[in-house]
C-alpha cells in the first residue's frame, strides 16, 4: 500500500465487507501512524462520524496516533516474558523508543518484540531474531491426535502439501453427499465444543445459525488469541492453515453462510501472510468463490486484523470490532447466532475448534467423541509455558491428568525447582497449587478446584517466583485490557491492581488492615464475578481469590507491608 | 393470543412483546437502581447496577438490557443483589472527587448522590486513583462545564449526543479505568461537532458535565422551583422547565415527557433564556412626546393615547384605515384579542400575522 | 404538518427540500436521524451544502428558486418508472390522469437544464421516493418564500399524492413552522381571511356566527394581506397595531418598510423590548415575556400546549391580551372583559370548530393535537387519513417561472437568506443571552472559496453587497457551504441588515416575499460602510 494516496486507498478498501479495520491498517501501515488527516478521510468516506471514530482509534493499543509509531519497538511484558527478562530488555530498548505490549503469543519462545511489520523473539537485543513458529514437538504420550494429527507433516502449510495429506477430503465428501444437515449432525455426535474457553457445543451453535432464516450469514474464526499464555492457534494457522480453512468452509456450508472472516489479532503479522496465502491458494483451487466444487457454496473468506484488545477475543466485542465500532462487549441474549455480524446469523467459532472439524467430517463423530478420556469427549491443545523443561503446544484428551503433562510429557519444572504454581485458562482460571495440581484437564475437574480450563494456556510458576507480584502482573494486565464499559471490571481490575502492587509502587492504594485488605479484595471480587457484563471482569477476580486461598502468608505479609 | 406475564418479586406483570425486565419492572413497587440508564436511549448494560436474578440462570442479569419472556421469574433485591449494588457505588463514589453537586448542575445529577444514600455508600471504602480528566479551564465555552474528575463513564453522554441528538459530538478515549470523555481529537467544544444542545449535561448523573450558566446562580439564595412551559424559539414547541430561584430564572432544564420533545432540546431553548431578565427590557409604557422622543409614561395615558389614535383614524378615514399585525411569537391570546380588537371593534378583516415575512 | 413529530423517525425515504432544519428546528432534525440510524434513506434538496446534506444519500443542490423544474423532474421519474400509487390516484385523487400526462415532458434532462442538478440525481431521488414505502416530505421556507411558494408547496403535493404518501404514518407533506406560535396566530383568526378555527369570513353562515359572538356587525370583504398593508401606508392604512414583530428588521425591503411604518398616522408597537420597529410607534406598551405569560401555543404539528409564567415581570409590563383589551375598552368596544388568559382561551375554543373538544384546563398537558371537533375527541395527529378536506386530493398543473429576478451583468450573483443555529430572526432575544456570542458575534456572507478568489475578495475581509434597492456592507466567509455563484447570509444582525437588499417580489397568492432569492452584485471593500437604501 505504500506510495498510495487517501483516495486509492479508500477507493480500495470502501466496498469490502468489514472495511474499517483494514482501510485504518492501509494507512497506518502506509504512514506507520493514523495522522489526522487519514482519520478525518476515513470518517468522510465510511461514514464514521469523527468522534467514534477518533474513540475507537485511540481502544486499539497498536494503533499510533503520531510518530515514531509502529516502526518503534513494543516489548512483550507478559507473566511468562518478565519471567525471562521482559522487563529488561524493554529497558534496554527504550533508547529506541520502545514501549510495553501485552502478552504477545510467543511465550514458547520469549521475549517477542514487534517492530513495524516483523516479530523478533529473543531474550537479549543482540538475541532477537525473526523466526517462524515452533512446531508442536513429537507427539510425546503417542496418543491419537486430532488437529495435531498431520500438522507436522511436510508441506502442510501449502495447499498441495495439505492435499496430499488428506487435506480437502472432508469438503469434498461432504459437498458431494449434498446435505449439509449431515455435517451438522457429525459435529455434534462428535460433542466437539468451543475450544477458545466458553466450551458450547459446536454442533449445536451450527445448528441455531442453520434454522435462522435471515441472511446473508457469515462464519467469524475467532483467531484474536489474546489470552496470555496462550499461542496454540497461532502454531494451527502457522502450520496448518488449510485446516482453518476448511474448518470455516464445513461450516458455511453446513449453516448457508457467504462470508467469512479470519479475525486475526494483530501481534501475529507472519500469521495473517501465511492465511492470505493460503486463502489465495484455496480461491485458485476453486475451494473458495463461488459455487465450491460445484456444489452450489457460495463463500469467501477475509482476513481482518486486530489492532491491539484483549477484549476483542470475546465474541460481542469481536463482532463489533468487525463492524468498525467501539469494540465493547454486546449485551446477550440476543447471540450472534441469531444477531451476529451486521445483526445477522452467524457462527463464531475459535481457531481450534474449526480445525478440529475437518478430521471429525473426515473420520466421524464417534471417532473424535471417543478421543477423549473416560466420559470425556475429543482433545484439546494445551499451551505450556513458563517455569517448565519443554515449553510448547501439546494436544491431550480430554481429562488428560495434568501432572503427567507437566512433568512427562513437558519434562517438570526446570533443575533444582519445583512447581509452585501453574495457571490455568491462560490467567483467566487464576492459579492451582498445591494438591489442586492433580487435576485432570477437563472442565468438570478444573471447576470443582475453583478455576477453569478455558483456551487452555497453563504458565507454570516455580518455587522461587513471588506470586503476589505474578498476580500484580496477572491483574495489571486485565487493568490494561478492561474495555471501559461496565463499572465493577472497569473500577474493580483498577483496585484490585492497586492492592496487589507492592507499597512503595506509584500504583499502590488500599488499606494497610489485613482484614480490611481482604474485606474490599473480597467485595471487589464478588460483584465482579457475579455482575460483570462478560467474561473479563467475571474471570479477573480468580486471581485474587486463588492468591489468598492458596498462599495466606504471603498476603498477610504484602498487606502488613503497607500498613506503615 | 393470551397476555403473557412475568413474575417479579411475586407479583405477575403482563409486558409487551420486546419490553426489558426494567421496563415491566417499572409498573411495580420494585425501586431497580441505574446510572447508566437514560430511558430515551438504547439500553447499555454500563454500571450492571440493576441486575436482577432469574430463576435458573446462573448470574444475575442486567434488567436494562434483557427482555422479559413468558414465565420469568425475577427477584430484583434479594440480600446478595443489595449488597453487590452497594459495593458497587462505594466503588463508584471511590473514583469522583466529590459526591454531592449543586443541583443547578443539571436534570440529572443528583442521580449519583441519591444513589450513595439509599446504599449508605460514603464510606471511603476502594480508595484509589480517580478516573477522568477535567477540562473545566482550557475549555472556556459559556455554557457546558467538563468537570471529568466527577465521571463515571457511564456513556449516557456519548449515547445521547449519538442517539438522542444524531451528533455524535462526544466520544471516548481509550478504555478500561483510563477511558476519557471527550471530543474528535481531544479538542474543545466549540471545535467539534458539538451544537451545545445541554443534551448531555441534561442526562449526566454526577454533574461531570454540568449546566454553566445555571451554576452562577449556586449562591442566589432560596430553593429551586420548577416551572413548566414552551420554549419561545421555532415551531417544535419543545417542553421546558424553567428554573427559578424566589424571582431569578436561574436555567432551563428540558422536560424528559414533553410531548413535542421528549426530553430534547436545542441551544436556543437550552442556553438562550436570559433575555427574559435583561436590562434592556421595556417596564412601562412609552409615548412619543411633542419632542419626537419616546418617554416613559404611565399605563392610562399611554392607553388614552393609544385607543385615541385608532378612534382617530376610523373617524377620519373610515374602519378600513386600521390595521394590525399579530405575533407569531406571544400566545394566542394576544393573537385572538388583537384579531378581536380588529373584526368586533372596527368592523374590519385588516388583521394579518408575521407569518408572511 | 400532516403528520406529527414523532413520525419523523418512522419513514424509510425522507425529503427535505428547502429546510435547513439541523439549524432552524434541531430538536425536530433530531427524528430525521433517528430514522436515518434505523436505516431510512434521505434526499435534501437545497441550493447550499447544509449540515443536513452531509447526512443525505442523495443531494439535489438545485439552483435557488427551480424547485419547480426539480419537482416536475422527479415526478416525471416515478410516472415513466410506474411508481405511481395507482390505487391511490383512483380512491383518493383527482386529476391525476391530466398530471401524468403533463409531466410527461419534463424529463430530467429538461429539469437539469433549469435547476443545474445533474439528471442522473433527480433520477436518483425519483426513484427513491416512488419505491418508499413511507415516504415524507420536510419543508420550511425554502419552499414557501418565492414568489411561486404556492407552486412550490402544490408541486409537493402532487408528489407525495401520485405516490400515495399522505394520510398514513411516517408519510405527509410537513411544512416546519418557523415561529413558536405562527400557527397559533392562524389558528386564533389572526388571518385577513378567517375567524378563528380557519373559518373564512366571506361564508355568510361564519359572518352571522361571529356578528352574533362578537355582537356586533362584522366585514363582509376579505382583509388585505400584511405585505399589502405596508403598501397602503398613509394611504389606506392610517392607524397600525404591531405585537411582538420587529417588521423593520426580518421584513423585505428594508427602505420600503421603514418609509411605510413612518408614513402611518399612529403606530402602537407591543413588544419586550426597544427594537428598531418599536422605536417608530407613538405608543409602545411593554408586554411579559417567556417565562412571564400565562397562556397556550400551538406547535408545528398542531399540538396545543400551554405556557406558564415562572418569575413575575419587569417593572409594568403586562400580558399583550391585557393590554390589547384595555385599548379595546378605551375605544368602548364589549366584551374584552377577560381576567385571565383561560378566560380568552376558552373563549377561543367555544367558537373554534377545531378547538371544540378543548379547554384550559385539557390541555394542561399538551397531549392534544387538533382538530378536536369535540368533546372526548382524542385529538388528530395525521390528517387526510380517509379523506381529504376538501374530498378528494386535487393534482394541480404546474408549470416552472423564473424568480422575480434572474442574475444579469449588473447583479450576477444569486443572494439566499435564513437562519442560523445559534441565533434567532433580529436576535432581539438570542442576542441578550449570555454565551451566544461566545459561537457566533457577527454576521458574515458565505461565498465559494472559488469565488473569494475570482471576485477578489478575502476571507474575514470586507465586501460591498448592492442588489436593486440597496446596498451593505458585510464580511466574507469561504465556504463550500456555498455553491459557485450563490451566496448566503442571515438576516439576524441589525448592523448587517440584509432585508435592506431582499424583496424581488411576492408570491401572487399567498403575498409571501421571495425573502430566498434576490441577485446582488458583490464588490470588495476594504472598510464597512452603513446600508443604504436606493
Amino acid at each position: 500500500m505504500a506510495g498510495q494516496n487517501n483516495e486509492q486507498l479508500i477507493e480500495h478498501w470502501k466496498d469490502e465487507p468489514a472495511p474499517l479495520l483494514p482501510l485504518l491498517h492501509a494507512f497506518h501501515d502506509r504512514d506507520g501512524h493514523l495522522s489526522e488527516d487519514a482519520l478525518r478521510a476515513v470518517s468522510a468516506a465510511l461514514r464514521i462520524p469523527l468522534a467514534d471514530l477518533y474513540g475507537t482509534v485511540t481502544f486499539y493499543h497498536h494503533f499510533a496516533r503520531f510518530p515514531p509509531g509502529m516502526s518503534a519497538p513494543r516489548v512483550c511484558t507478559g507473566p511468562v516474558c518478565r519471567l525471562v527478562g521482559g522487563t529488561e530488555l524493554l529497558e534496554a530498548m527504550r533508547k529506541d523508543g520502545a514501549t510495553p505490549m501485552a502478552c504477545a503469543g510467543r511465550c514458547d519462545e520469549p521475549i517477542p518484540v514487534l517492530t513495524d511489520h516483523a516479530v523478533s523473539v529473543g531474550a537479549t537485543v543482540e538475541a532477537l531474531q525473526e523466526r517462524p513458529s515452533p512446531l508442536p514437538v513429537a507427539n510425546p504420550g503417542g496418543l491419537p491426535e486430532c488437529v495435531f494429527r498431520s500438522i507436522r507433516k511436510e508441506g502442510r502449510a501449502g495447499i498441495a502439501g495439505y492435499q496430499k495429506s488428506g487435506g480437502y477430503r472432508a469438503l469434498r465428501s461432504a459437498l458431494s453427499s449434498g446435505f449439509p444437515a449431515a455435517v451438522i449432525e457429525t459435529v455434534e455426535r462428535s460433542e466437539l465444543a468451543g475450544r477458545g474457553g466458553a466450551g458450547f457445543p459446536t454442533g449445536r451453535k451450527w445448528r441455531a445459525v442453520a434454522n435462522e432464516e435471515r441472511g446473508p450469514k457469515s462464519v467469524v474464526c475467532n483467531a484474536d488469541e489474546g489470552e496470555p499464555g496462550c499461542f496454540k492457534d497461532r502454531v494451527l494457522m502457522d502450520h496448518d492453515p488449510h485446516a482453518v480453512i476448511e474448518g470455516m468452509i464445513l461450516a458455511a456450508y453446513a449453516v448457508g453462510a457467504s462470508r467469512g472472516f479470519i479475525y486475526l489479532r494483530y501481534e501475529y503479522p507472519q500469521t495473517a501472510v501465511i492465511l492470505q496465502r493460503a486463502i489465495d491458494e484455496a480461491t485458485e483451487a476453486g475451494l473458495l468463490g463461488d459455487d465450491i466444487l460445484g456444489g452450489g457454496l457460495d463463500f469467501r473468506i477475509y482476513v481482518r486484523r486486530g489492532a491491539g484488545a484483549y477484549i476483542c477475543g470475546e465474541e460481542g466485542s469481536l463482532l463489533n470490532s468487525l463492524e468498525g465500532k467501539h469494540p465493547f462487549p454486546r449485551e446477550r441474549p440476543p447471540y450472534p447466532v441469531s444477531h451476529g455480524f451486521e445483526d445477522l446469523p452467524t457462527v463464531v467459532n475459535n481457531v481450534e475448534t474449526l480445525a478440529s472439524v475437518p478430521p471429525i467430517i473426515d473420520r466421524g463423530g464417534d471417532w473424535y467423541r471417543k478421543l477423549g478420556l473416560g466420559d470425556h469427549a475429543g482433545t484439546k491443545v494445551i499451551s505450556l509455558s513458563g517455569d517448565i523443561q519443554r515449553p510448547g503446544n501439546y494436544e491431550v484428551p480430554i481429562g488428560f491428568p495434568l501432572p503427567t503433562l507437566l512433568n512427562e510429557w513437558a519434562g517438570g519444572a526446570p533443575e533444582g525447582r519445583t512447581i509452585q504454581a501453574v495457571t490455568m485458562a491462560g490467567i483467566s482460571g487464576g492459579f492451582l497449587a498445591g494438591d489442586d495440581l492433580e487435576t485432570t484437564l477437563d472442565e468438570s475437574s478444573v471447576r470443582a478446584r475453583g478455576s477453569m480450563l478455558g483456551a487452555g494456556g497453563i504458565m507454570v510458576f516455580d518455587d522461587s517466583r513471588d506470586m503476589v507480584d505474578v498476580a500484580h502482573s496477572c491483574m495489571e494486565f486485565f487493568a490494561h485490557e478492561s474495555c471501559g464499559k461496565c463499572f465493577p471490571c472497569r473500577i474493580g481490575t483498577q483496585r484490585l491492581t492497586e492492592r496487589l502492587a507492592e507499597a512503595d509502587d506509584v500504583g499502590a492504594a488500599g488499606p494497610g488492615d489485613r482484614a480490611d485488605w481482604a474485606r474490599e479484595v473480597e467485595d471487589i471480587g464478588e460483584v465482579m464475578k457475579a455482575t460483570s457484563a462478560c467474561g473479563l471482569g467475571m474471570a479477573a477476580p480468580l486471581i485474587t481469590e486463588s492468591l489468598m486461598r492458596y498462599w495466606p502468608d504471603r498476603v498477610a505479609e504484602h498487606v502488613a507491608s503497607r500498613a506503615s | 393470543m393470551s397476555e403473557r406475564h412475568i413474575e417479579i418479586d411475586g407479583q405477575s406483570v403482563p409486558y409487551e412483546e420486546g419490553e426489558t425486565l426494567l421496563e415491566a419492572a417499572g409498573r411495580t413497587d420494585a425501586e431497580i437502581p441505574t446510572l447508566c440508564y437514560d430511558p430515551r436511549l438504547e439500553p447499555f448494560g454500563g454500571c450492571r447496577l440493576c441486575v436482577v436474578e432469574i430463576e435458573g440462570s446462573h448470574n444475575p442479569v442486567a434488567s436494562c438490557a434483557r427482555k422479559c419472556e413468558d414465565g420469568m421469574v425475577v427477584r430484583t433485591a434479594t440480600d446478595a443483589l443489595e449488597q453487590h449494588r452497594k459495593t458497587l457505588v462505594e466503588m463508584v463514589c471511590s473514583e469522583n472527587r466529590q459526591v454531592d453537586v449543586d443541583p443547578l448542575s443539571g436534570f440529572a445529577s443528583q442521580e449519583l448522590a441519591v444513589l450513595a444514600d439509599r446504599y449508605d455508600a460514603r464510606t471511603q471504602r476502594f480508595v484509589g486513583r480517580r478516573s477522568g480528566q477535567s477540562r473545566v479551564d482550557d475549555d472556556d465555552n459559556p455554557f457546558i462545564l467538563r468537570d471529568y474528575d466527577q465521571c463515571i463513564s457511564c456513556y449516557r453522554c456519548v449515547r445521547v449526543c449519538a442517539e438522542q441528538e444524531g451528533d455524535y459530538a462526544i466520544s471516548v478515549k481509550g478504555r478500561g479505568f483510563d477511558t476519557q470523555i471527550t471530543v474528535e481529537f481531544d479538542g474543545k467544544l466549540n471545535e467539534s461537532a458539538c451544537t451545545f444542545c445541554g443534551q448531555c449535561v441534561a442526562t449526566c448523573p454526577t454533574g461531570a458535565l454540568a449546566d454553566r450558566k445555571a451554576l452562577r446562580h449556586v449562591d442566589t439564595p432560596g430553593p429551586i422551583e420548577k416551572t413548566r412551559t414552551i420554549c419561545p424559539y421555532c415551531g417544535v414547541g419543545c417542553s421546558v422547565d424553567l428554573l427559578t430561584k424566589g424571582d431569578s430564572l436561574v436555567g432551563v432544564q428540558p422536560a424528559m415527557d414533553g410531548p413535542a420533545n421528549k426530553g430534547a432540546l436545542c441551544i436556543k431553548g437550552q442556553y438562550a433564556y436570559d433575555f427574559v431578565q435583561h436590562g434592556d427590557r421595556l417596564t412601562t409604557p412609552l409615548l412619543r412626546g411633542d419632542d419626537g422622543e419616546l418617554h416613559p409614561a404611565s399605563w392610562d395615558e399611554a392607553l388614552d393615547v393609544a385607543a385615541a389614535g385608532f378612534l382617530k383614524a376610523r373617524d377620519e378615514h373610515g374602519r378600513h384605515s386600521i390595521y394590525a399585525i399579530a405575533s407569531g411569537r406571544a400566545p394566542h391570546e394576544a393573537a385572538y384579542t388583537t384579531q378581536r380588537f380588529i373584526r368586533a371593534g372596527f368592523w374590519t378583516n385588516h388583521v394579518d400575522n408575521c407569518s408572511r415575512a | 404538518m400532516s403528520n406529527p413529530l414523532e413520525d419523523m423517525s418512522k419513514p424509510d425515504v425522507i425529503f427535505c427540500i428547502g429546510t435547513n432544519m439541523t439549524e432552524c428546528h434541531p430538536v425536530a432534525a433530531t427524528g430525521i436521524k433517528k430514522a436515518l440510524a434505523k436505516g431510512a434513506k434521505l434526499i435534501v434538496a437545497d441550493p447550499r451544502h447544509i449540515p443536513l446534506a452531509k447526512l443525505a444519500d442523495v443531494v439535489l443542490p438545485l439552483r435557488v428558486g427551480s424547485d419547480v423544474a426539480l419537482l416536475l423532474g422527479m415526478a416525471h421519474v416515478i410516472a415513466r418508472e410506474g411508481l405511481v400509487d395507482e390505487e391511490f390516484l383512483a380512491a383518493r385523487t383527482s386529476g391525476g390522469d391530466e398530471f401524468l400526462a403533463h409531466v410527461a415532458k419534463f424529463t430530467p434532462e429538461w429539469a437539469e437544464g433549469i435547476s443545474g442538478v445533474p439528471a442522473a440525481d433527480i433520477e436518483a431521488a425519483g426513484l427513491l421516493f416512488g419505491r418508499a414505502e413511507r415516504g415524507a416530505i420536510y419543508y420550511t421556507l425554502g419552499i414557501t418564500e418565492h414568489i411561486c411558494g404556492v407552486d412550490n408547496v402544490q408541486s409537493l403535493c402532487n408528489l407525495a399524492l401520485m405516490t400515495g404518501n399522505i394520510g398514513r404514518e411516517g408519510t405527509g407533506i410537513n411544512p416546519m413552522r418557523g415561529q413558536n406560535n405562527i400557527q397559533g396566530a392562524g389558528d386564533c383568526g389572526a388571518l385577513p381571511n378567517n375567524y378563528v378555527g380557519f373559518q373564512p369570513v366571506t361564508d355568510p353562515a361564519n359572518q352571522a356566527k361571529f356578528a352574533e359572538a362578537y355582537g356586533h356587525e362584522v366585514d363582509l370583504e376579505l382583509g388585505m394581506t400584511k405585505v399589502t398593508a405596508l403598501e397602503q401606508c398613509g394611504d389606506q392604512i392610517r392607524a397600525m397595531l404591531i405585537d411582538g414583530e420587529n417588521t423593520l428588521v426580518t421584513d423585505p425591503d428594508q427602505g420600503h418598510c421603514e418609509h411605510a411604518l413612518k408614513s402611518l398616522d399612529h403606530l402602537v408597537v407591543i413588544d419586550i423590548f426597544l427594537t428598531d420597529t418599536a422605536a417608530l410607534a407613538d405608543v409602545v406598551f411593554p408586554a411579559t415575556a417567556y417565562g412571564e405569560t400565562d397562556g397556550v401555543c400551538t406547535n408545528t404539528e398542531r399540538r396545543v400546549q400551554r405556557l406558564r409564567a415562572a418569575v413575575p415581570p419587569p417593572g409594568e409590563a403586562r400580558p399583550d391580551w391585557w393590554i390589547i383589551s384595555q385599548m379595546a375598552k378605551r375605544c368602548g368596544f364589549s366584551g374584552f372583559e377577560f381576567e385571565s388568559a383561560k378566560d380568552v382561551f376558552n373563549e377561543i375554543c367555544s367558537l373554534s370548530p377545531t378547538y371544540a373538544g378543548l379547554n384550559w384546563d385539557r390541555i394542561a398537558d399538551g397531549a392534544y393535537i387538533w382538530p378536536v371537533p369535540y368533546d372526548g375527541h382524542p385529538g388528530t395527529p395525521i390528517l387526510h387519513q380517509d379523506e381529504f378536506i376538501n374530498g378528494r386530493g386535487l393534482f394541480k398543473l404546474i408549470e416552472y417561472r423564473d424568480p422575480a429576478e434572474v442574475v444579469c451583468d449588473e447583479f450576477p450573483v444569486w443572494l439566499t437568506t435564513g437562519r442560523r443555529l445559534q441565533s434567532y430572526h433580529s436576535r432581539t432575544q438570542t442576542g441578550r443571552s449570555s454565551g451566544i456570542d461566545y459561537l457566533l458575534w457577527e454576521e458574515s456572507l458565505e461565498v465559494h472559496p472559488d469565488d473569494v478568489a475570482d471576485w477578489g475578495l478575502t476571507d474575514g475581509g470586507w465586501c460591498r453587497m448592492t442588489s436593486a434597492r440597496g446596498s451593505i456592507s458585510i464580511k466574507v466567509k469561504a465556504t463550500r457551504q456555498s455553491p459557485r455563484g450563490t451566496v448566503f447570509a442571515s438576516f439576524s444582525f441589525s448592523d448587517v441588515p440584509v432585508n435592506v437588499l431582499t424583496g424581488s417580489g411576492y408570491d401572487p397568492i399567498t403575498q409571501t416575499a421571495e425573502l430566498k432569492v434576490c441577485t446582488v452584485r458583490i464588490e470588495p471593500a476594504s472598510v464597512p460602510e452603513p446600508a443604504i437604501s436606493t
